[in-house]
């Protein structure tokens, strides 16, 4: 029996909560959410299928663009991922280079997210201070790298620019300050009343359901669950840098945001140990013309998690197959379920709350050129068909 | 007074086109304020008249399957009744022309208008959102107009009588009422920031969860007539405050021996201080807080604002029983 | 422990400083000498041969047909140029990658610090100059 005050609300695909297209259909009974239905297929670009038709070189500048924010992640992954393919060992001072613009990349996702974050909860005041102190950090990524997004530092067997003197010691300073605010920035949202109540006991994820849903960064370690790639699986000059991996308890968005603030103080300490040990040296070598055969699968801790790209090289300078998983798809279940139980109130934070990068996501569609239809499929549908395949092509049986 | 300096009072002076101007300039200062305080810019000073016009020559759109009468007529209703409520608070004498016993609950009863045809908009605007937000504009405004009322009860008790001339003459030679009931004051000031729907208290409206709330199908001419209401209604929830609490255009000694005109400009330049010094506060309210949730805002009332208003009004009676 | 208005001396602190806006653009911003902004291209140091066509990434560059003898010095000899590059900056990403496989010493094709200019036409064409 329907009450009165049931709803279907749509949340988006264009709404002011949403940074990027993603349509939430929301069942309420007054305030309460009682169900949501979530659709992610609006932000297909065919990156997978463009890098096939690249060169190493050419289609990192692509997959440098699949996120603005990660765009280092992304670029980095699939560039060590093919130095892999190759055998191909780069200098040390390389790999410290990429470390710092990486973790430089992490501030700056994680000081845009502060913003976000107040924003969503109608705290613009943070916004304005946050995202104010951020030009810090694009003014140093700038100096670096010659831009503010997309900096294009990677190339194939090393780095394409080196750091001066002058740089470091400006970085080392514009660091103690970015220091400074962060210490602010941490105290004013585990203190202020207001921000903690919108905080505090919302998007709850309990620990098992962290890990049975897959989350990955910020939004498991807020549950508890212990787990880094740059310490579990070190990469770059990880296995150098000493560093904490910081996990809360608290299950609920106020513990992602206790994590952010604590990785955003432990990278600022990373970057400063990092350009105060730069080992001297080149900065790239000369990369083979093409990459043996062989399956690669390259790990990184983006800002919003764990990113994995999957390459396959066949002797040409060309990628056969490039798969994507990026953090952002892994967290969207985590959504429904933090969702479903809370009031409207609190739908933009908790999306908010897992870092959403709609670009990142990735999708799958299917296109009919002749009949120019395009449609989606959902969850059941790829599984049966993945059963079907696999039990008509190689006699395997999948499903139960 | 003569009929045509009424006229002229109502219509002009201090009526409906000083409070047009004067409620562009609020906008202003508050906007500039609220900038300055994020260390921002901030808009320049014929932004709020602009946005008027510019919301002026906007197409105006009607849903579909939406009654047209009281969809056209409801902004109209809102800014007559925000307009009328201003006549009655003195700015520049000690008293206002047309006051009479009892104006203090007809400016408080039409102060609260606004926000029930903000519900009757949000329910004729056959839209999710607006029905969201008209529900949630009709919850808030149970919460707080009990202390609001209250609140403005204290004066009325002290000074013994219902008009707010009254009160304003009252402060004339006397301490003002703030100082003799600052959580009163605190508490009229909370309240009145629930009643604009600013933030922490911006619920019905707020934009990054139901989008516009109740006005969201609403552009172009009907808008812009909600948006001057909400601006007037600032005015006049600040002159309010001023009359009650700071003395309205009073300063601290007797203006008698001066001529009139000089009294007057005076009582309005002081009137024009206390009122910026609200709207200063309003603004800061605005800046230092996140949202609050509608279950969040209930309890707060009723813990804090109600509990404490009552606390306040005890008070008011025992001193005046004691200094009787 | 939490406490409503922990804001509070941070924003009465902030009335009284400098506001953090660029009014830009009537304010000049300030980049780094190193900043990848627009491309151009020498015409008297450009031989022809194409690597920067070939290398970039965004498929922004054409090689066009040289109209009229043109003789480049390059390596001590005198060579004659046969096409010329033509850059759509609108299509460039400003990855320097032409600039990084440009043969010539000093480059032909190369990045300076120019970022801002709007236009109305879809196709911005940068074609060899002498500067």
């Amino acid at each position: 029996m329907r009450s009165l005050a049931e709803m279907k609300i749509p949340i988006g695909p264009q709404h002011p909560a949403l940074k990027e297209p993603v349509g939430f259909m929301v069942n309420v009974e007054g305030e309460r959410i009682k169900s949501l239905d979530l659709d992610v297929s609006y932000n297909h670009r065919g990156i997978e299928k463009g890098v096939e038709q690249r060169d190493f070189n050419q289609s990192l500048y692509l997959i440098e663009r699949i996120c603005g924010i990660c765009s280092h992640a992304h670029a980095t992954n699939f560039v060590k991922g093919v130095e892999e393919l190759m055998n191909l060992e780069i200098p040390k001072r390389a790999t410290y280079i990429r470390l710092i613009v990486g973790e430089l990349e992490r501030i700056h996702s994680h000081y845009l997210w502060v913003g976000v974050a107040g924003h969503e909860i109608g705290f613009d005041t943070l916004f304005m201070y946050t995202w104010r102190d951020r030009e810090l950090v694009q003014d140093l990524l700038e100096i670096i790298s010659g831009n503010r997004v997309n900096y294009a530092i990677n190339c194939l067997g090393g780095v394409r620019r080196d750091l001066s003197e002058k740089t470091i010691n400006l970085a080392l300073d514009h660091l103690k300050k970015l220091g400074e605010r962060a210490i602010y920035y941490t105290r004013l949202a585990t203190t202020e009343e207001t921000m903690v109540g919108r905080l505090a006991g919302v998007g709850k994820l309990s620990h098992e359901k962290a890990k049975t849903l897959g989350s990955v960064g910020p939004t498991a370690r807020g549950s508890g669950v212990d787990s880094d790639v740059r310490r579990d699986d070190p990469y770059l000059a990880y296995a150098d840098v000493p560093f904490k991996v910081i996990t809360a308890n608290n299950c609920d968005v106020l513990g992602r945001t206790i994590v952010r603030a604590g990785e955003l103080a432990q990278s600022i300490e990373m970057t400063k140990w990092a350009l105060e040990n730069l080992p001297p040296g080149e900065i790239k070598k000369a990369p083979p013309r093409s990459a043996p055969p062989g399956e690669v699968i390259s790990r990184y801790e983006a800002p919003r998690g764990e990113l994995v790209h999957y390459i396959k090289s066949n002797n040409t300078d060309k990628a056969e197959r490039f798969g994507v998983r990026t953090p952002t798809m892994a967290n969207w279940p985590s959504v429904v379920e933090g969702l479903t139980g809370q009031n409207i109130a609190d739908i933009p934070i908790v999306v908010a709350a897992i870092d959403p990068c709609l670009s990142c996501t990735s999708r799958t569609t299917f296109v009919d050129t002749d009949s120019r239809k395009s449609w989606v499929w959902n969850w059941d549908e790829l599984r049966n068909y993945s059963i079907r395949w696999y039990r008509e092509n190689k006699g395997i049986y999948w499903g139960d | 007074m003569d009929a045509w300096l009424v006229f002229l009072y109502v219509l002009v002076f201090p009526g409906i086109f000083f409070l047009l101007g004067y409620s562009f300039f609020a906008e202003w200062f508050d906007r500039k304020m609220y900038a300055k305080m994020q260390n921002r810019v901030g808009p320049p000073l014929v932004q709020p008249f602009a946005d008027f016009i510019k919301l002026l020559s906007k197409e105006d759109i009607m849903p579909e399957g939406v009654e047209a009468k009281p969809y056209n007529v409801l902004p109209l209703f809102a800014f007559a009744a925000v307009a009328t409520s201003f006549i009655y608070i003195p700015t520049f004498m000690s008293s206002s022309p047309v006051g009479f016993q009892g104006d203090l609950l007809l400016v408080l009863y039409m102060l609260t208008l606004p926000t029930i045809i903000l519900f009757l908009v949000g329910w004729y605007s056959h839209n999710t959102f607006a029905t969201i937000g008209a529900y949630r504009a009709v919850s808030q405004l149970f919460v707080y107009e009990v202390p609001l009322f209250i609140a403005a009860l204290g004066p009325a008790l002290w000074v013994k009588s219902w008009s707010v001339s009254d009160i304003v003459s009252w402060q004339q030679g006397n301490p003002w009422l703030f100082l003799i009931q600052p959580l009163g004051f605190i508490i009229a000031i909370i309240c009145l920031q629930a009643k604009l729907e600013r933030i922490p208290f911006d619920i019905p409206e707020a934009e990054t969860e139901i989008v516009g709330g109740p006005l969201v199908e609403y552009s172009g001419r009907k808008l812009a007539l909600f948006r001057i209401a909400t601006d007037m209604l600032m005015v006049t929830g600040a002159s309010l405050i001023a009359a009650l609490f700071l003395g309205g255009p009073s300063v601290g000694f007797s203006l008698d021996s001066l001529p009139f005109w000089a009294a007057g400009v005076i009582g309005f330049v002081a009137f024009l201080l206390k009122t910026l010094l609200i709207v200063f506060l309003l603004s800061f309210i605005r800046a230092a807080f996140a949202r609050l949730r509608i279950d969040q805002m209930t309890s707060f009332g009723w813990k804090w604002l109600a509990s404490l208003a009552l606390f306040q009004l005890f008070l008011v009676i025992g001193m005046r029983m004691v200094v009787q | 422990m939490t406490r409503p208005g922990a804001a509070f001396s941070e924003l009465l602190r902030s009335l009284t400083k400098r506001s953090a806006t660029v009014l830009y653009p009537y304010e000049k911003v300030d980049v780094p000498s190193d900043f990848r902004g627009r491309i151009e291209v020498r015409d008297d140091l450009c031989i022809g041969c194409s690597k920067c066509a070939i290398a970039c990434p965004a498929d922004a560059i054409e090689m066009a047909a040289e109209k009229g003898e043109k003789k480049i010095k390059y390596g001590g000899k005198e060579i004659p140029r046969k096409k010329h590059p033509e850059v759509n900056l609108l299509s460039c990403i400003r990855c320097d990658v032409c600039e990084e496989v440009c043969p010539t010493a000093p480059k032909a094709i190369y990045i300076t610090a120019k970022f801002s200019g709007a236009s109305d036409k879809n196709v911005i064409l940068v074609v060899p100059t002498v500067p």
